[in-house]
């Protein structure tokens, strides 16, 4: 028994770790506040910048309410002090239903697409509609699920479905994708379940009660419920959240829903938008649909040129505006497009219009704790002392490089098949690895011998 | 009263004919922006297959509803699950003087079945008494006329095993099935593909 328990547990281990990777914020949960909204040190992924996160709580409320239309916020402060961090924990904390786009202020470069309508996409993106809308769902108890898997082990599986109501009884045939599913949700003989037609997705709704006697087959949260009734094919309103922007991308093509999946959208007639703007506003006014303003954040936004920055003036005047955060580490530095300087890059009058956080640089406690937490997510066991000297060179170098020798430790710790990274693990990748200050340290001792270095502007001169 | 807001509609919608191989195949763009596809045998003037499409909430192009003719098994348009081939297939085929409606690949015998009008609920139900097959149907050309549904125009048999179930056209329905062969008769229709179909 137990050792079927682990051979059937073991697949679903390796789905989980296949399907999420570890990313440079993946173990921020929140913006880590209590009711209050006063930040707990520690929490949620999050350590430090105590004024920050209560700012951006805030904002976050402001959000939530979602009331105020075209509020810009910016997030200033050095490199690596957890801007996107926090524009990740507010968008972590949103949840699903509000729209939280994210690009980076380079990414609206681009031949095919002016700067202003990447721009006007990326706000529209940012507003998300909620509608009703009729699908049509199988709803029914399932008789019997069989799935063949081919002899030779490799290959196409073949599944078969008996669903039936009180009144009738149908076989189908599965598709790969539906038997993963399936089995992914562990639907069995017995369960009464919903599969959306459009999608494909699974929704298991409890256990008939004409299988109440079965009771090896319970868990204590198990829900009885009556075999569906009629046909199994049935058409029901379901509310979702559809964005701005995919409503015009319907509008503005024939063949409508494919360009959503192909990618390829172009520009998008202006008369479109005010069309599907006067169309969303009636169904409001009907009650309809509920607009949900959301969140679009910039990182990056010195990248940004003047002529953005004038469109963003205009764009955050509108009502149908989402909350728009912004991230820059830059100081006083020229504004992209002019001879002009202006404090983060942007010019004053847009300035006036934000409200700024500011970020400090972490202590050495900080940095201690979020190495601590980066350890966790990466599963690399540190000792205490190693702990000590990455924390030393996160404080020396930066938070960023400290972080990058974790995995990288942990890497070479487990071909010396240890179990804890040792302080020698991290002299030997700080050794392998060098730091931005090393390197260009090393850059002015040994610039004469590389490539290109000499006589380059002559050499320009000639092409 | 309402047959003539149905046939004013008709008449008022945008329609393009083709005649291919065999069939005359009719477009009807409604003002309202949804669309109907006919075919019909050039030899008898049935009606082969008529399948309709109307605007998505959202504005994009919803899928094609079969009213009258075949229809396809998948269920998705990525085939990720489809009814098996050993299931009854449901399909409206019309003769001339009643709506009929054939449920193919269904074995049990006749008295298994039983066929019900609700007048209240614009629809007819068939019902199998071992539990096997359930059909809920409406008759989409009285419902557009907005005329009543009466049980005594409802009959049905089975053989090979099919089941088929007719229900008598009311006398206004054929009036305005005359009328529209009349009309879709003077479109003139191009002969062969489409090229230079005319779209207005």
């Amino acid at each position: 028994m137990a050792a079927q328990m682990t051979t059937t547990k073991v697949p679903e281990v390796r789905d989980l770790t296949r399907i999420e990777r570890i990313g440079a914020h993946s173990h921020i949960r929140g913006l880590g506040l209590d009711d209050a909204l006063e930040p707990r040190q520690v929490s949620q992924g999050m350590v430090g910048q105590l004024a920050a996160r209560r700012a951006a709580g805030l904002i976050l409320e402001m959000i939530k309410d979602g009331q105020i239309a075209g509020r810009a916020v910016l997030i200033a402060g050095q490199p690596g002090t957890g801007k996107t961090a926090i524009a990740m924990g507010i968008a972590q904390s949103l949840g699903q239903d509000t729209p939280f786009t994210a690009l980076a202020g380079s990414e609206i470069f681009s031949l095919e697409m002016s700067k202003t309508e990447a721009l006007s996409q990326a706000f529209r993106k940012a507003i998300g509609v909620r509608i009703k809308e009729e699908t049509e769902i199988i709803e029914g108890e399932v008789v019997e699920i069989q799935i063949d898997r081919p002899a030779t082990g490799t290959g196409a599986k073949v599944g078969k479905l008996t669903l039936k109501t009180t009144e009738m009884e149908t076989i189908y045939d599965l598709g790969n994708k539906m038997i993963e599913s399936l089995t992914k949700e562990k639907v069995q003989a017995g369960d009464v379940i919903t599969i959306d037609k459009a999608t494909g997705k699974i929704c298991k709704l409890g256990r008939s009660f004409t299988r109440a006697r079965d009771y090896d087959a319970m868990g204590a949260q198990t829900q009885f419920v009556q075999c569906p009734e009629g046909e199994l094919q049935k058409r029901k309103e379901v509310v979702h959240t559809v964005s701005l922007h995919e409503i015009d991308v319907i509008n503005s093509r024939t063949q409508g829903f494919l360009a959503l999946f192909s990618g390829d959208t172009g520009e998008i007639k202006s008369e479109i938008r005010e069309q599907i703007n006067a169309k969303v506003s009636e169904w409001r006014e009907e009650g309809k649909a509920e607009i949900i303003p959301g969140v679009l954040f910039i990182d990056e936004v010195h990248m940004l040129d003047i002529e953005c920055f004038s469109f963003l003036n205009r764009a955050l005047e509108s009502d149908l505006s989402p909350v728009l955060i912004m991230a820059t580490n830059r100081g006083i530095t020229r504004i992209r497009g002019t001879n002009y300087q202006s404090p983060h890059g942007i010019p004053i009058d847009l300035l006036d219009r934000l409200l700024i956080i500011a970020t400090s640089p972490y202590t050495e406690k900080e940095t201690r704790q979020i190495l601590k937490i980066r350890c966790e997510e990466e599963d690399v066991e540190l000792s205490e002392e190693a702990h000590t000297v990455l924390t030393r060179i996160g404080q020396e170098t930066s938070l960023r490089y400290a972080i990058q020798l974790i995995s990288t430790a942990g890497l070479v710790c487990r071909k010396r098949r240890g179990t804890e990274v040792q302080v020698e693990d991290i002299k030997r990748v700080y050794s392998l690895f060098l730091d931005e200050s090393r390197s260009s340290q090393y850059m002015k001792e040994c610039q004469d011998s590389f490539l290109f270095n000499e006589a380059q502007p002559s050499q320009m001169d000639m092409s | 009263m309402a047959v003539q807001s149905w046939s004013d509609l008709l008449k008022a919608a945008k329609k393009t004919a083709l005649i291919s191989d065999g069939k005359r195949k009719v477009h009807y763009l409604f003002t309202d922006g949804t669309e109907m596809a006919e075919e019909y045998d050039m030899k008898t003037d049935e009606l082969l297959s008529r399948r309709l499409r109307s605007k998505s909430r959202l504005g994009g192009q919803g899928a094609w509803q079969v009213d009258v003719g075949e229809t396809g098994l998948s269920l998705t348009e990525t085939e990720e699950i489809k009814e098996n081939s050993s299931n009854p297939v449901f399909m409206r085929k019309d003769t001339k003087t009643s709506f009929q409606w054939r449920v193919r690949n269904i074995p049990y015998p006749i008295d298994t079945y039983k066929i019900t009008v609700e007048p209240l609920d614009r629809c007819c139900i068939i019902r199998t008494t071992n539990k096997k097959y359930y059909k809920k149907f409406s008759i989409s050309d009285l419902d557009r006329c907005q005329l009543p549904l009466e049980s005594s125009a409802l009959s049905f048999s089975h053989a090979n095993n099919t089941l088929i179930i007719s229900y008598k056209k009311p006398k206004e329905i054929l009036a305005l099935e005359q009328e529209l062969m009349r009309e879709l008769k003077k479109l003139k229709g191009t002969n062969e593909g489409d090229v230079d179909r005319k779209t207005q």
